[in-house]
């Protein structure tokens, strides 16, 4: 196999398993040919629908429990992606990015605020800190999808939620879903209402960039100081390594200096996001 | 110094091709003079001006596959062998390599651009006449600057002042044959000079200025700026299918492009004009010089030459240096 030296060539990888999660997103199970892919949750992974293109996906799920991504379809590569099944090819390079800094969390009650695809980073970290729930305090979950049909992982919900401490809500954006009993609400207000406590807190968030906007502003008026905010940043991407420049934000590379950045960072950054 | 003469010098190109393929300013039609594979030494044209694009396609090309792949066959890769002479680079286009050199070879390399890089002799040439666009000097370089070459030849009255650099260079030389230079180094010309130093500092107090609303006003986003720069790099890679299987192709592209930055959710970082030429301006020089310690630029006047609505960066530079785009 020609991999090795050229961080252009993905490996192979054979499609094992093939979910729905939601109308539009499906969970891709992945078992690599040859070769192996060392990740951190936070990193992604550039997927090959070969002879339709590449696109980035976060992994979502633990390097221990395989090679798993949660993906929405969008346009050709994610549509491409939705269209195979097991025993299909995939192209698979990285890991590209940087990491959520999760020690540094130790001893601290962590938020977790999610929209729409934006759970699949955050899964991974969902899943770390049910394992380790000794080490980390309180664990608060906020997840907003537009309609019930649309969350993603609603088979793992009441684990989510049953892992001691922890706490889980849900909220859908229009009414009109007349068995929803949970919250209708967008995901920052139900932040603004929750009014999670800053002390000794990490809150992480993920979602379209205006629901992260407005989640930041929520936490500041709370108290959080921006270094308490972490996000992960979308971004076109072609190659991961910094060289295409097409996900520069000013003088940051979302490909390398994040995807997750701090609340703090991204006020520093030149260009709005 | 070693000398060149005319008459040895066609003798030089045709031992020079028997080593590997040799890469030089052609002309291939009335004003058109482009860097390109010789067959005939004849066919090398050592007076041209600036060619409209610099020879960084011969390490970065504007179009190439990075590998084909079928399920059947796995991986394809075109080679990249063979020794090369890119001969009568200029010392803007010698110091665009170099730029490009920061990118392309930081970790992980590029390995496509590497092989070509090692495989390559790059012999300059020196300027005797500037172009009025020509603004070299900003950056540290000048018409006779031979420190990104691996040889250099300044034309003089019946032949060439050669100087090898490198080990790559002497072995180029050691091809011709040469005589010990009685002919004193000819002066340069004069080339304008703008003093960049501060550049960097002052544009990040102006990004937010109403300036680059005024600029790009005119921009087409036609982004022939960027494939006439020999320092600009971005690219795009696509997919295309063949008989069973893809073909993956990396091509040149632009920050200036609408789409660039869009995402898939239609979120675009750079929505507007101004905000991709001011990507332009600030990647080449803030950002880069930032990343890696040199401005990316090379002072060759090309943007300014062909942009079909003037947009000329040594007015941005000026405006910027003066604080003036911040004035409304
Ligand atoms: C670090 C990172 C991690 C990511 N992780 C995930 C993940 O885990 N899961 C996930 O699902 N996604 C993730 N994404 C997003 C994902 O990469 C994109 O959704 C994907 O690239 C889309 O590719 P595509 O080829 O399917 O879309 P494209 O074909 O590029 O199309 C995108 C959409 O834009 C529309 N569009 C394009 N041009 C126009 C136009 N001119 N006008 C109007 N509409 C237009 C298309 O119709 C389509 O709906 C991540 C992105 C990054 C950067
Ligand atoms: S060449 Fe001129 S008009 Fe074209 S994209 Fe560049 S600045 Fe704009
Ligand atoms: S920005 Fe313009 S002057 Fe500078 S290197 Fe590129 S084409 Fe030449």
């Amino acid at each position: 196999m020609p991999k090795g030296s050229d961080p252009f060539l993905p490996l192979l990888a054979e499609v094992a398993e093939v979910r729905d999660l939601t109308p539009d997103i499906k969970l891709l199970r992945l078992s690599l040919r040859e070769g192996r892919i060392d990740y951190r949750p936070g990193q992604f992974a550039i997927l090959s629908a070969f002879g339709v293109g590449e696109a980035p996906f976060t992994f979502a799920s633990l390097p221990e429990e395989g090679l798993e991504f949660a993906i929405r379809r969008m346009g050709t590569v994610t549509n491409a992606l939705h269209n195979l099944g097991p025993g299909d090819l995939v192209g698979i390079r990285g890991p590209y990015g940087n990491t959520f800094p999760l020690e540094d969390y130790e001893g601290k009650d962590i938020i977790i605020i999610g929209g729409g695809i934006g759970i699949a980073p955050l899964r991974p970290l969902i899943h770390w800190f049910i394992k380790h729930r000794g080490d980390y305090g309180s664990l608060l979950i906020i997840y907003g999808a537009r309609t019930p049909r649309d969350f993603a992982f609603s088979d793992e919900f009441d684990a989510w939620a049953g892992a001691g401490g922890a706490r889980l809500e849900l909220a859908i954006d229009p009414p009109g879903s007349p068995d929803w009993r949970g919250r209708v609400a967008l995901v920052p207000a139900v932040v603004k209402e929750l009014k999670p406590s800053p002390k000794n807190s990490i809150a992480i968030t993920c979602g379209p960039p205006i629901m992260i906007h407005y989640v930041i502003e929520e936490l500041r008026a709370l108290g959080f100081s921006p270094g308490q905010i972490v996000t992960t940043l979308e971004a076109k991407m072609k190659c991961g390594m910094g060289k295409c420049m097409r996900c520069n934000v000013g003088d940051k590379y979302v490909c390398k200096d994040g995807p997750v950045f701090t609340a703090d960072q991204i006020s520093r950054l030149l260009e709005a996001f | 110094m070693k000398f060149i003469s005319d008459k040895n010098l066609r003798k030089w190109l045709e031992s020079l091709m028997g080593i590997g393929s040799l890469i030089a300013p052609m002309d291939l039609g009335p004003g058109l003079t482009l860097f390109s594979q010789i067959r005939d030494p004849g066919d090398v044209n050592l007076e041209y001006e600036t060619t409209p694009i610099p020879p960084k396609d011969l390490f970065f090309p504007s179009s190439e596959a990075l590998f084909r792949f079928s399920p059947s066959r796995g991986y394809e890769i075109p080679e990249i062998d063979g020794e090369a002479f890119l001969l009568g680079i200029r010392p803007c286009d010698a110091l665009g390599i170099r730029l490009m050199d920061f990118p392309f070879l930081s970790e992980p390399a590029d390995p496509r651009y590497e092989r070509r890089r090692r495989r390559t002799t790059l012999i300059g040439l020196g300027c005797i006449k500037a172009r009025p666009e020509c603004f070299c000097t900003s950056f540290g370089i000048g018409p006779f600057d031979a420190s990104n070459a691996d040889a250099f030849l300044i034309p003089v009255k019946g032949g060439f002042l050669a100087e090898a650099r490198t080990e790559k260079g002497a072995k180029a030389l050691a091809a011709a044959e040469l005589e010990e230079a009685s002919i004193p180094i000819p002066k340069p010309p004069e080339v304008p000079s703008i003093d960049v130093g501060a550049v960097r500092e002052v544009a990040l107090s102006l990004f937010n200025s109403p300036y680059w609303e005024r600029l790009a006003d005119r921009c087409l986003s036609c982004k022939l700026c960027a494939y006439v720069c020999p320092s600009c790099y971005c690219f795009d890679i696509r997919d295309y299918p063949i008989r069973d299987g893809a073909e993956r192709i990396r091509s040149w592209d632009s920050c200036q492009s609408p789409l660039f930055s869009r995402q898939a959710s239609g979120y675009d970082p750079r929505q507007t004009k101004a905000s991709r030429l001011r990507n332009r301006f600030y990647h080449k020089f803030s950002y880069f010089p930032g990343e890696f310690g040199a401005f990316g630029c090379t002072g060759c006047g090309r943007c300014v030459r062909y942009c079909p609505v003037n947009i000329d960066v040594r007015e941005v530079l000026l405006a910027i240096l003066r604080g003036e785009a911040k004035v409304a």
